[in-house]
């Protein structure tokens, strides 16, 4: 008797404490109303898919690792918005023109702002978008170069309209309740 | 004691004395009326120049010595913390593309690297439109309006697309009497029944966003006015054909209305409302006119006695004796003048009688009458048959009895023959007319010509 009780202060009430952070969310989200999304955000997302539009067709359809690791289930749309959102930063200034990296800023940004996420969700660093590899000579380099840049291109055309899927879900579920 | 209080009231007056040179004044706070003198305001207009948008702030003192000051917004930029204003003589701007637009900023009066005051602004809750250009006014005859139109450069725009625009205008000699009207679009219709005809009208259009949508502000700049002149209100012009086709049927009623009246009492009215006929004038048409020398009268005055001789033998006696058979026997109870010259009896008759018998009719046709009415006795009696249906011996009624021998009346029916022969007449005695009475049967009633007379 005495073991059971034990067990039940002891054993079940952490185990509550741990479970807890895993089922809830660890990003609060403003403007659920949906005003600032639909106001400034999906403007400039629409801007950059509409600038990428070419882009696609030459895409690979395998799935990256990021969007295997990082999902929009339920009660975790803030999470994945917040680290698609840093993901998105690291895409400006590599060549793009001045409005398509004026509205990456303005997507990973509004985002950012929008999301209040507890410190471990923020102190996870992302990974680099790519890892040097060594190149035998200049040509294989360039055409390597080329390629990245299209994976690149591909990837962060994905990115952004798994962002615009997730915010859609987080709007729906606020004009559903 | 004494020196305690004393200390103490030594310790509070300098308490005081310190205070006050700190700036705890009692005539006002400095601190506070350096924050006032401070205070200013802004608005922003986004995408002003492509992409850029643009933030403008003032001083609302506009004596405040400005040249040391300076302004920095702070929060909700792009990859940048602060920025810092650009001065243009009394007013502060900036022009960026660094507007997050999302979230609180923070704008700050620096004198130096000191901030005086700082004031929270959310970019897009100060928005102030570009004004409205190219207002116009066309007239639509057809519809009798005026359509005004307008242009924005908002239209084009990503963010700020939803406005309110307000109308105003009024006449020109009406000064601050200014009528509004508020509308979604670029498009009104003004009627023209509510405006003043020949009269010169100003025009001008503002915006402000939408209330309901993200963005809010102020109202933008007046555009510059446009002015039109209403037209002057003509009589309904006719179509020319129209015109002719209503005076033309505006005359011809006339002319009808003008001959009705002049005809109605020959034409129209005897149509209309037919008068029962004169009988004078019935009898005269449908007796046979009397010779020249005859003189009728209906006038009872005139009315003579007329001498009947009696004839004694007829040469057919065949006819005669059916003509007998058929005949009544006379009814001499009353006395009363018997006329050849007519049905047309005299005032004192009854009205019911008619006096010939056929054995009047025995012996000569000419019969002797007084001078007065010899023309009437020249004339033959035609008596009508005894009617079937005058079993009775009541007398016959004669009408239309005065005929030549040559007319033909196809009222009354075939006489009985008149003899080829001879009547004989036997005068009873000459100049003694036989009267003959015949009173007025109870049983029958006879109208004769006389009764009218009567009767009126």
């Amino acid at each position: 008797m005495f073991h059971v009780s034990f067990r039940y202060i002891f054993g079940i009430p952490p185990l509550i404490l741990v479970l807890l952070p895993v089922a809830s969310s660890d990003c609060d989200i403003e403007g659920q109303d949906g005003k600032e999304y639909e106001s400034v955000l999906m403007i400039s997302i629409d801007e950059l898919l509409d600038s990428m539009k070419e882009i696609g067709s030459n895409c690979l359809n395998n799935e990256s690792n990021f969007f295997k690791k990082h999902l929009c289930d339920d009660n975790k749309e803030g999470t994945f918005l917040y680290r698609a959102a840093r993901k998105l930063k690291q895409f400006r200034k590599m060549n793009n023109s001045d409005d398509f990296d004026h509205h990456l800023s303005m997507v990973s940004q509004g985002t950012l702002k929008l999301l209040s996420c507890a410190s471990k969700v923020k102190g996870r660093k992302s990974p680099p978008l790519s890892e040097a590899q060594p190149t035998k000579n200049l040509e294989e380099n360039k055409s390597l170069k080329e390629q990245k840049k299209q994976n690149g291109l591909c990837f962060l055309k994905r990115l952004i309209q798994k962002i615009k899927t997730c915010w859609n879900k987080i709007l729906r579920g606020t004009k559903e309740h | 004691m004494t020196i305690l209080g004393t200390a103490f009231g030594m310790v509070f007056y300098l308490l005081q004395v310190v205070s006050g040179e700190s700036g705890y004044a009692q005539n006002g706070d400095l601190e506070d009326a350096e924050l006032d003198d401070y205070s200013f305001s802004c608005y922003s207009q986004l995408e002003v120049n492509g992409s850029h948008h643009s933030l403008t702030c003032a001083f609302d003192d506009p004596d405040i010595n400005s040249t040391n000051l300076d302004l920095e917004i702070c929060g909700a930029l792009l990859e940048i913390n602060c920025l810092n204003f650009s001065k243009l003589q009394e007013v502060y701007y900036i022009k960026t593309k660094k507007f997050l637009l999302i979230g609180n900023s923070e704008i700050c009066v620096k004198l130096g690297e000191k901030s005086i005051t700082c004031k929270k602004m959310n970019i897009v809750k100060i928005v102030k439109p570009e004004a409205p250009f190219n207002v116009s006014v066309i007239y639509r005859e057809g519809a009798n309006d005026f359509v005004v139109t307008f242009n924005t450069s908002h239209l084009q725009k990503k963010y700020v697309k939803n406005l309110m625009h307000d109308v105003a205008y009024r006449q020109e000699k009406d000064e601050n009497n200014w009528m509004h009207v508020n509308l979604s679009g670029t498009k009104l219709t003004l009627l023209q029944r509510k405006l003043q005809d020949d009269a010169m009208y100003e025009i001008k259009v503002r915006s402000i966003p939408y209330s309901s949508d993200y963005f809010e502000g102020f109202w933008s700049e007046w555009s510059p006015s446009y002015h039109f002149r209403t037209p002057e209100t003509k009589r309904a012009e006719m179509d020319p054909v129209l015109l002719t086709i209503s005076i033309s049927s505006f005359f011809s009623v006339a002319l009808l209305v003008i001959l009705a009246c002049v005809l109605w009492k020959r034409r129209i009215k005897p149509i209309v409302w037919p008068s029962l006929p004169d009988h004078k004038k019935t009898l005269e048409q449908l007796c046979k006119k009397p010779r020249k020398n005859l003189n009728v009268s209906f006038n009872p005055e005139s009315f003579l006695d007329c001498q009947i001789h009696k004839v004694d033998g007829i040469q057919s006696r065949d006819e005669m004796e059916g003509f007998l058979q058929e005949s009544f026997p006379p009814q001499p109870e009353e006395s009363e003048k018997q006329r050849l010259g007519g049905s047309v009896q005299g005032p004192n008759w009854s009205p019911e009688h008619t006096v010939i018998t056929p054995e009047t009719f025995r012996g000569e046709s000419p019969l002797e009458c007084p001078a007065g009415n010899g023309s009437a006795c020249d004339a033959t009696i035609l008596p009508s048959p005894r009617s079937p249906e005058n079993g009775k011996n009541g007398p016959h009624v004669y009408q239309g009895l005065l005929l030549s021998p040559g007319t033909t009346n196809n009222i009354l029916p075939p006489p009985f023959p008149l003899q080829s022969g001879i009547l004989t007449l036997t005068p009873v005695a000459q100049g003694q007319p036989i009267l003959t009475s015949l009173g007025p049967s109870p049983e029958e009633a006879y109208v004769t010509m006389s009764s009218f007379y009567q009767n009126q």
